[in-house]
C-alpha cells in the first residue's frame, strides 16, 4: 500500500512533467517539420485497409501510432491470427537497417538489439551468412514455462508478451530462452519519449527499470495492418511478416502466399530440434542476391572481431 | 525438573541425572556465558559487514542491477551462486540429525543441535539472495499472488518454505526437553530475564513424563524421517532452475543427484568448520571428541569421493559427445581461459586435494587436518557454483561472438559487499544462537550417557576444561542486537497520463481520373469456379483494360493474377479455393486496373465466398508448460507432495499440543 502511494505521488509528478514536455515536444515538432517538408512532396503510406496511398509528407510525419492493448486484451490477443515471420537470407545483406529501424521504432537503448543480426557460419568450408535474429515467438515457448508469474506469455495470436508491470526481474525467463532474444533493464530507462503513454504490453513502454524487454512482433501494428519496422525499412525486402491463418505474408514489396514461400525455398526453423516451435522461419541463403559476409557486424557497443576469430564461430543450420 | 524420577529405569544403575545435567551445563557455560572481549569483537566485526552489505543492497536498490557486473549475456552471476552455495550449506542439519538419528547413530548426540542450527541459518541467507538478485524485490509478492504451479521458481519457493518451515520445527522440536531443562534453572540465571520466561513459555510445559516423552519421541521420529526427502527435494529444484532451461552445461538430467552429493558434501564441510571452530572457541572438547570428527570426516571423504565421480560423470559424456554448443561450453570451462584456471585449480585444490588430506595416515593431526579440508571444500564448492552459472550463459546457442560481442563478468564491489553481508549474517545467527540456546543438546546427551555411557555415545565427560571456569553468576542479560530489516525499494513511477499529441488527419487520396465501376462477382464456369471483374466506363464495358486481382490479407493484397477484360467487360481469374478466408471461407477480393493508365488504381471490391473456411483452433490455451494453466499431472504431483509433507507436520504439530496438554493436567 505504501508502494502504491509513493508510486501515485511518484506517479503525479513525473506525470506533470512529462504532460508538459510531451506538450512542448509535439509542438515543436510540428513547428520544425512545417518547413522543412513542402506540401507538395507526396509520400507512399500504408492505410489500415491495407491500401498503399500517396500522402503528403506533412500528414504522414503526424500520423497516430495504434493504440495498443491494455489489460486482460493485451494478454489474450488477436482471435483468429497467427502471426509468423519469414527471413530470406539470400537476400540479406547484413546492413543492420532492421536493427537500426527497430530501435527507433521502439526507442530501444543502443545497447540493444531486438532484431540482431549474427554472422552465422556452419563450418569452414561453408560460406558465411548474415542471420538476422528477432524474437521467434515459439509456439512452444521455453520463456513463458519458467516465469513464476506470467510476467511473460504466449497469445492466441501467437506472440509472446511481457508484462512490466508484473515481472518481478528474476531473467529466469533470459536464461531458458536457447535463443538469447531477451534484454534486461539494467538502469533506470529513458522514458522521455514515452512520456504520457498508458503501459501496455504490446509496446513495452513506458519501460520499466528491473524488468525484460524483447522483439515484440508489433502486435498493436499488426492488428491495424501496419508491418513491422523491421520489414519496411528492409531495402532488400528480405523479411516477410504476416499471419499464418490467412496463409499469406508480406515484406516490404509484395504479398506471398506463406505456404508456397516456404515449401518452394525450403524453408526451415533455426534450432528446431530443441523442441521450440518457433514462429521464424528462414530461406537458406542459396543463390544469393549480396556477397557473402567476410566480417562480423559492427555492433554499436563492442568492436568487431577479426576474420580468424570469426571462423570458429560455428551454427548449426538444420533444415 | 523431575527427570531423574521419571525417567528412571527400573533395572539400571542409578545414575544422578541431576548432577550429570548440571556437570553438562557447567562444561557449556562458555558458550552460554555473556559475551566476553572478543566475542564482542567478533560481533561487532560481524555486525559491521552485516551494515556494509546492508548499504550495498540499499545503494542496488537505488540504482538498479546496472551496479552489478551482469550484464546481456552474464545476468545472473554472484548472488546466484551465493543462492546455490548457501542452500547447499543447509544441507547439513539435514544428513547429520536427521539420518543418525533415523539410523541410530548414537555419536550423533552431541552435533545435531549444531547441524539443525545451520540448516536454518543457512537458509534465512540463501532464500533471501534470489529476491537479492531480483530486479523487482518489490514486486515479489506477485510469487504468491500471480504464481504459476509450471515455473520450476515456484516448485523452488514452496519446497523452501517447506523445508524452512520443516527445519524450523525439527529444530524447535529437539530443544523442547532442553527448554524444560533450562527454564527454571536457579544457578544459571539468578533472576527470571527474558529468557528464562521464553524458555519457559517454549518448553511446553514438558516435564518429562512417560506420556510426554512418548509424544516427543513420535515427533522427533517423525520429522526426522519426513525432513530428509523435503531436504533432498530442496536441492533438487533448485539444480531445476538451470536444468530445466535449454542450455549446454545445465540441461542436464544428473543434475538433480548431482546437486544434492555437493550439497551434502559442502554441508558436512560447514558442519565441520563450525564443530572445529566451536569446540576450540567455546571449549566443547568434553563433548566434541575425536569420534565424531572421525565418523564425519569419513562421510565428508565418501561424499568427496561421490562428488568426484559425478562431475567425472557430467563433463566426461558432455567432452564425449563433442556436441557443438557443449564442445564450446568445454572449451571455455576447461580450455586456456581464465575459467579453465579456475576450473583445474578447483578441481586439483578443491576437489582431489580435500581427500587426500582426509586419507594421510596420521592419527594425531586429526581435526586440524578436517578442518583444513573442510575449509578448502566450503570455497571449492562456492567456486564451482560459480563455475556452472557463468560459463555457461558465455556459450549461449547462437554463439555472441557472431555479433561481434564477447560476454564477460566480473562482480563489483557492491555485489562482494553484498555477498560478505550475507556470509556476516549467517555467522551472527549462528553466533548468537549458540550464546543463547544451548549448542550442545544437553537432554539428549544426558540420556545417551545415563543409558548407554559418555564412552559409547562420543562424549568425554572427565576431560578437563582448559581455561579456569568463569563466574556465571556473574551474569548479565544482553540485548539481542536488533535484526537487519530487508529493505525493498518502491519501484519507480512512471507518469501515465493520457496526453495524445498526435492529430488524426485524414490522408488524402490523390485526385483520381475519370471513374470506371468495376463490379466483383464469383462465376460458376467449366473450368471451374473464377472470379469475375466487370469493368465498365460509363455504363458501356471497357475492354482491353488490365485488371489485376488481389485477396485482401492482414498486412497487404495477395496479388492472384492479371487478366484484360473481354468484349464484355470481363476480367476472370480462377477462384483461390485452397485459400483461407473468413469462417465460412470469404475473401475480400479487389479488382485493380493496370492499364489503361488513365484508370489506374481504381478499383472495385467484394467479400466473396471462394476460399478455405479459417482454421478455428479449438483452444488456444490448452493445458501446457507453456500456458497459463498447468498440465494436471503436475498439479496432482505437486499437490500430492507438499500435501504429503505438511500433513505430516500437522501430525507433529498435533503431537507437540498433546504434549502440551499433558503438561497442564
Amino acid at each position: 500500500m505504501n508502494e502504491t502511494r509513493r508510486e501515485f505521488v511518484g506517479g503525479a509528478l513525473i506525470a506533470c512533467g512529462a504532460l508538459g514536455a510531451g506538450l512542448g515536444a509535439s509542438r515543436l515538432i510540428r513547428k520544425l517539420k512545417k518547413p522543412e517538408s513542402p506540401p507538395t512532396t507526396l509520400v507512399a503510406a500504408l492505410t489500415a485497409k491495407g491500401e498503399l496511398v500517396r500522402v503528403p509528407a506533412e500528414t504522414a510525419t503526424v500520423h497516430a501510432h495504434p493504440a495498443p492493448a491494455v489489460g486482460e486484451a493485451a494478454r489474450q490477443g488477436v482471435p483468429g491470427r497467427k502471426w509468423v515471420m519469414v527471413i530470406d537470407l539470400a537476400k540479406c545483406s547484413g546492413c543492420a537497417n532492421c536493427t537500426i529501424a527497430c530501435n527507433k521504432m521502439h526507442a530501444t537503448s543502443p545497447d540493444r538489439h531486438w532484431i540482431r543480426v549474427f554472422r552465422m557460419q556452419d563450418s569452414a568450408h561453408t560460406a558465411p551468412y548474415w542471420f538476422p535474429k528477432p524474437c521467434f515467438h515459439c509456439d512452444n515457448p521455453p520463456c513463458t514455462k519458467v516465469c513464476p508469474v506470467g510476467a511473460t506469455f504466449k497469445r492466441q495470436d501467437g506472440i509472446v508478451l511481457i508484462d512490466n508491470e508484473r515481472c518481478i526481474g528474476c531473467r529466469f525467463c533470459m536464461a531458458a530462452c536457447p535463443y538469447s532474444t531477451r534484454y534486461f533493464n539494467w538502469a533506470r530507462p529513458d522514458n522521455t519519449v514515452h512520456a504520457g503513454k498508458t503501459y501496455s504490453p504490446e509496446t513495452g513502454v513506458p519501460r520499466r527499470i528491473g524488468t525484460v524487454e524483447k522483439c515484440d512482433f508489433c502486435p498493436e501494428m499488426a492488428s491495424q495492418g501496419i508491418l513491422p519496422a523491421c520489414v519496411t525499412s528492409c531495402d532488400m525486402a528480405a523479411i516477410y511478416f504476416g499471419d499464418e491463418n490467412e496463409d499469406a505474408v508480406s515484406n516490404s514489396e509484395e504479398t506471398v502466399r506463406l505456404s508456397r514461400l516456404l515449401e518452394q525455398r525450403a524453408a526451415y526453423r533455426y534450432l528446431a530440434e530443441l523442441g521450440t516451435e518457433p514462429r521464424v522461419y528462414y530461406l537458406p541463403p542459396k543463390n544469393r542476391e549480396f556477397p557473402a559476409p567476410s566480417l562480423a557486424p559492427k555492433a554499436k557497443s563492442s568492436t568487431p572481431i577479426a576474420p580468424d576469430h570469426a571462423s570458429h564461430v560455428h551454427q548449426k543450420a538444420t533444415t | 525438573m523431575k527427570l531423574a524420577d521419571t525417567n528412571h529405569n527400573g533395572g539400571a544403575p542409578a545414575i544422578d541425572h541431576d548432577r550429570l545435567r548440571d556437570d553438562i551445563l557447567g562444561k557449556l557455560r562458555c558458550s552460554l556465558a555473556t559475551p566476553n572481549r572478543n566475542e564482542r569483537l567478533w560481533l561487532a566485526f560481524l555486525g559491521t559487514l552485516i551494515l556494509a552489505g546492508a548499504g550495498a543492497y540499499i545503494w542496488q536498490c537505488t540504482y538498479g542491477l546496472q551496479v552489478t557486473g551482469m550484464r546481456e549475456y552474464v545476468f545472473w552471476g554472484v548472488y546466484m551462486t551465493n543462492f546455490v552455495f548457501f542452500i547447499g550449506v543447509s544441507h547439513a542439519g539435514t544428513l547429520i540429525s536427521a539420518i543418525l538419528r533415523v539410523t541410530g547413530a548414537e555419536w550423533r548426540r552431541s552435533i545435531t543441535r549444531m547441524a539443525e542450527a545451520i540448516t536454518v541459518f543457512a537458509l534465512m541467507i540463501g532464500a533471501p539472495m534470489v529476491i537479492i538478485d531480483m530486479g523487482r524485490p518489490d514486486r515479489v509478492l506477485n510469487v504468491i499472488i500471480h504464481g504459476r504451479m509450471n515455473s520450476p521458481i515456484l516448485w523452488d519457493v514452496c519446497s523452501i518454505c517447506t523445508y524452512m518451515s520443516g527445519s524450523l520445527l525439527y529444530l524447535y522440536v529437539a530443544m523442547i526437553p532442553d527448554f524444560a531443562l533450562l527454564a527454571p534453572r536457579a544457578p544459571m540465571w539468578e533472576r527470571r530475564t527474558l529468557r528464562q520466561r521464553l524458555f519457559q513459555v517454549l518448553s511446553l510445559g514438558y516435564r518429562d513424563t512417560p506420556e510426554q516423552r512418548r509424544l516427543l519421541e513420535k515427533a522427533l521420529a517423525t520429522m526426522a524421517v519426513i525432513i530428509i526427502p523435503v531436504a533432498i527435494s530442496v536441492h533438487t529444484v533448485v539444480s531445476w532452475i538451470f536444468g530445466m532451461t535449454l542450455r549446454p552445461g545445465w540441461h542436464s538430467t544428473i543434475f538433480g543427484p548431482y546437486f544434492v552429493i555437493g550439497a551434502i558434501f559442502s554441508g558436512t564441510a560447514g558442519i565441520i568448520t563450525a564443530m572445529v571452530v566451536f569446540r576450540k572457541v567455546y571449549h566443547l572438547e568434553n563433548f566434541l571428541t575425536e569420534r565424531q570428527f572421525k565418523n564425519l570426516g569419513r562421510l565428508m571423504l565418501a561424499l568427496n569421493l561421490l562428488y568426484i565421480y559425478f562431475t567425472l560423470a557430467e563433463y566426461l559424456t558432455a567432452w564425449y559427445g563433442a556436441e557443438e554448443s557443449d564442445h564450446r561450453l568445454l572449451n571455455l570451462l576447461m580450455g586456456h581461459s581464465p575459467y579453465g584456471v579456475a576450473f583445474w585449480t578447483w578441481a586439483s585444490l578443491c576437489l582431489f586435494l580435500p581427500a587426500l588430506i582426509v586419507m594421510l595416515p596420521l592419527k594425531e593431526s586429526l581435526i586440524p587436518r578436517l578442518l583444513v579440508a573442510s575449509i578448502i571444500i566450503n570455497i571449492g564448492m562456492w567456486v564451482k557454483r560459480y563455475l556452472i552459472i557463468v560459463p555457461t550463459l558465455m556459450t549461449p546457442y547462437i554463439a555472441p561472438e557472431a555479433a561481434g560481442v564477447t560476454p564477460s563478468y566480473m562482480p563489483t564491489w557492491v555485489e562482494w559487499t553484498v555477498t560478505l553481508g550475507g556470509l556476516a549474517t549467517f555467522l551472527m545467527l549462528f553466533t548468537l544462537f549458540a550464546k543463547f540456546f544451548p549448542i550442545i543438546s544437553v537432554w539428549e546427551t544426558v540420556e545417551g550417557v545415563a543409558e548407554l555411557g559418555a564412552k559409547n555415545i562420543g562424549v568425554d565427560l572427565d576431560r578437563p576444561l582448559h581455561p579456569p571456569p568463569r563466574r556465571l553468576d556473574s551474569r548479565r542479560r544482553f540485548a539481542m542486537p536488533a535484526a537487519v530489516a530487508i529493505l525493498f525499494l518502491v519501484g519507480l513511477a512512471f507518469g501515465t497520463t493520457a496526453f495524445g499529441a498526435a492529430t488524426n488527419e485524414k490522408p488524402v487520396v490523390a485526385a483520381s481520373a475519370a471513374r470506371v465501376e468495376i463490379a466483383v462477382a464469383s462465376r460458376d464456369t467449366d473450368e471451374g469456379p473464377q472470379l469475375a471483374a466487370t469493368v465498365r466506363l460509363s455504363g458501356q464495358p471497357l475492354a482491353g483494360a488490365e485488371v489485376e486481382f488481389f485477396v485482401r490479407r492482414a498486412l497487404g493484397r495477395l496479388s492472384l493474377g492479371t487478366q484484360a477484360t473481354g468484349a464484355d467487360g470481363v476480367a476472370m481469374i480462377p477462384s483461390p479455393s485452397d485459400l483461407p478466408g473468413r469462417n465460412g471461407g470469404e475473401l475480400e477480393v479487389i479488382a485493380e486496373i493496370k492499364s489503361p493508365a488513365a484508370h489506374a488504381t481504381q478499383a472495385g471490391e467484394a467479400t466473396i465466398k471462394a476460399g478455405q473456411p479459417a482454421a478455428i483452433t479449438a483452444d488456444p490455451f490448452p493445458r501446457a508448460l507453456w500456458s497459463p494453466h498447468a498440465p494436471l499431472g503436475l498439479v496432482f504431483t505437486f499437490v500430492l507432495l507438499l500435501g504429503i509433507v505438511w500433513s505430516t507436520y500437522s501430525f507433529v504439530i498435533v503431537q507437540l499440543i498433546r504434549i502440551r496438554k499433558a503438561g497442564n493436567p
